[in-house]
């Protein structure tokens, strides 16, 4: 049977890191409650008196039942979250929902490819990726709206050190590249000893799009590019509908989708508007 | 299957009352027919027309908590309903039961009111106005596969008891009715049969279900009945497969929080709404579109084993907007 019910997590710290974003660590109080995940997968925070909503694993529990996880303070959950101290008991399920592919990853040439607090979902995979060192090929590239809406900069200035990686922010005024992800692929290929093979993608719907569309017309096949839909969630075990992609739901068979399996999905007003390229990240 | 004849319905609700609550349509104050608990005691004729509502309530509630969270821990909160007597459901809404059995079979809040619940169906003697359970396959006679006991109309003042399993066995084992004559288990038969045959032809059901499979309808049309959507939500009320859930947590005066989930529908405008204000359904003709994809799509009827229609009419019959099941289909059936 599914479990709607929480368990007990407190609130164990958080720093600011991005604007309106914290990265929470939080504590399970019992540490093996929410064991088996893998980077891809979310869990449900529950804010006693306000509701619940989903949240990416940064770093999954680890054998004390300590986690993270990157939040934007964004509707009622979160703004209700950032008012609460440290130690504050708060509740928590998971994890749901299929993972990231590292398998397939080893011996492959990836590009991962973040956009705005889509940067999330991709932190435990990249952390990962670099741990295991088996990619023929690593590099990264993150875009932001603008520089103060960057988030993990601790995650992303360890990074710079370990792999190929672009930095791009949708305000000409800033120093570095500006532009969408998609404007920096260019930068990001030349930066890397081959061309990509496998794209992993997470950020806003339309910018995924683009980028999956970049690589497809470019001809790598939609089988290698995967990425991380986003979907108001209720109760993450497929019965509430709120997260529906036509016959399945974002909570069940994803929020990881393969390009080939996600593109039937999506209904073409995200596609058209990547084309136009008018999104945000 | 075994066979018994009883004089009249409410000798097996009686026998069936002194050991369980008994839920049956009745008409309330103003005439509208709703499932409604019986007194003890209380014995009613069942009504001839359908009811309102189906008793998709009785197993998933329209409000209900989940869990309760007092300051420290959260505490999971099932019903424990006695054992109740889903009594004289239609074969339309036996189906519909049956495709929530298997939606909602992971479900803990679900299962604990439905084992609890005997299901006794009763064979329609005569289509209702808005129904059309033969083109969909369920109905009028009541599939055994969904029921525990299944009544037959022969005439006023005898009715046939068929036993469609052990818990139905069970369920009337000290009653000890007559055996009926095995022969009557045909004219039980034949008379659905006769039955199903004065329900009225609907050829655009059929080129309605397929014009939305091969994706030929076009998008102006999902956008002319989006306008008459009126996101007033009776027809995923009414509609007896319907499930999706809103959440919502309340705070007691003593500081508890109940932790509730209610009924929610797919075509409120908010209803895929982010904190973000990004809405992957914000069109109204999107919503009306999906709501009819999970109705009659080819992927849901290969998961389910049947369309998620089971061909009651309700949404026809409340819908202020004039797009229900029969207007829908008519309209699709033009892209057939």
């Amino acid at each position: 049977m599914h479990k709607l019910t929480p368990t007990a997590i407190a609130v164990s710290d958080f720093y600011s890191d991005g604007e309106d974003a914290r990265h929470y660590t939080f504590r399970l109080r019992e540490a093996g409650a929410m064991a088996g995940g893998r980077y891809g997968q979310f869990f449900m925070l529950a804010v006693p008196g306000v509701g619940e909503a989903p949240f990416s694993f940064t770093a999954l529990p680890d054998d004390q039942g300590v986690f993270r996880a990157l939040i934007r303070r964004m509707g009622a959950v979160t703004s209700a979250l950032f008012a609460l101290p440290t130690g504050a008991v708060l509740g928590a399920r998971g994890p749901f929902g299929s993972a990231w592919p590292i398998a397939e990853l080893a011996r492959q040439r990836v590009l991962v490819v973040g956009g705005g607090c889509g940067l999330a979902p991709l932190v435990g995979l990249t952390n990962q990726l670099i741990a295991q060192g088996q990619c023929e090929v690593l590099g990264l590239v993150y875009g932001a709206r603008s520089a103060a809406a960057r988030v993990l900069s601790p995650e992303r200035q360890r990074w710079q050190t370990q792999i190929p990686m672009v930095e791009v922010v949708d305000d000409p005024a800033f120093p570095g590249p500006t532009g969408s992800p998609v404007d920096a692929l260019p930068l990001a290929l030349s930066k890397l000893a081959r061309a990509p093979n496998r794209i992993i993608v997470c950020g806003p719907e339309a910018m995924m799009c683009a980028v999956a569309d970049h690589f497809t017309r470019r001809g790598l096949p939609a089988e290698c590019i995967w990425l991380s839909v986003e979907r108001r969630m209720h109760c993450a075990v497929g019965l509430c509908g709120h997260c529906y992609l036509e016959h399945q739901y974002a909570c069940k068979q994803g929020p990881i989708y393969r390009w080939d399996a996600l593109q039937n999905l999506l209904s073409d007003r995200p596609r058209q508007q990547a084309l136009t390229h008018h999104y945000h990240c | 299957m075994r066979i018994y004849e009883i004089e009249a319905p409410h000798i097996l609700s009686r026998f069936l009352a002194a050991s369980r609550q008994v839920y049956q349509p009745q008409a309330d104050e103003v005439g509208d027919i709703r499932w409604r608990l019986l007194e003890d005691g209380e014995s009613q004729p069942l009504p001839e027309a359908p009811a309102l509502v189906s008793p998709k309530a009785l197993f998933f509630a329209g409000q209900e908590n989940l869990f309760v969270f007092d300051g420290e821990c959260f505490r999971e909160t099932l019903p424990q309903p006695e054992p109740f007597v889903v009594f004289g459901a239609p074969a339309c809404d036996l189906h519909a039961i049956a495709y929530q059995d298997r939606f909602f079979a992971e479900d803990p809040y679900y299962q604990a009111r439905r084992r609890q619940a005997l299901l006794v169906g009763i064979d329609c003697a005569k289509p209702c106005e808005q129904g059309f359970c033969v083109s969909v396959d369920a109905g009028p006679g009541v599939d055994p596969a969904t029921a525990d006991l299944i009544l037959h109309p022969l005439d006023a003042r005898r009715y046939l008891l068929l036993v469609c399993g052990e818990r139905g066995a069970a369920a009337i084992a000290d009653l000890a009715p007559p055996a009926a004559d095995e022969a009557l288990l045909d004219t039980r038969d034949q008379r659905v049969r006769a039955c199903a045959a004065t329900f009225a032809e609907r050829p655009y059901l059929a080129r309605g279900i397929r014009a939305l499979n091969n994706n030929r309808v076009p998008p102006s049309l999902w956008q002319a009945l989006g306008v008459q959507c009126l996101s007033c939500s009776g027809c995923t009320t009414l509609c007896p497969t319907c499930s999706c859930y809103d959440r919502r947590d309340v705070v007691g005066a003593d500081g508890e929080v109940e932790a509730q989930r209610l009924w929610d529908s797919c075509l409120y405008e908010s209803f895929q709404r982010e904190a973000s204000q990004h809405n992957p359904s914000a069109a109204a003709g999107e919503r009306v579109r999906r709501f009819w994809q999970h109705k009659f799509g080819a992927e849901f009827v290969a998961e389910f084993g049947r369309a998620g229609c089971v061909g009651c009419g309700r949404c026809e019959q409340t819908c202020p907007g004039v797009i229900g099941v029969h207007a829908v289909m008519q309209r699709l059936a033009e892209h057939a």
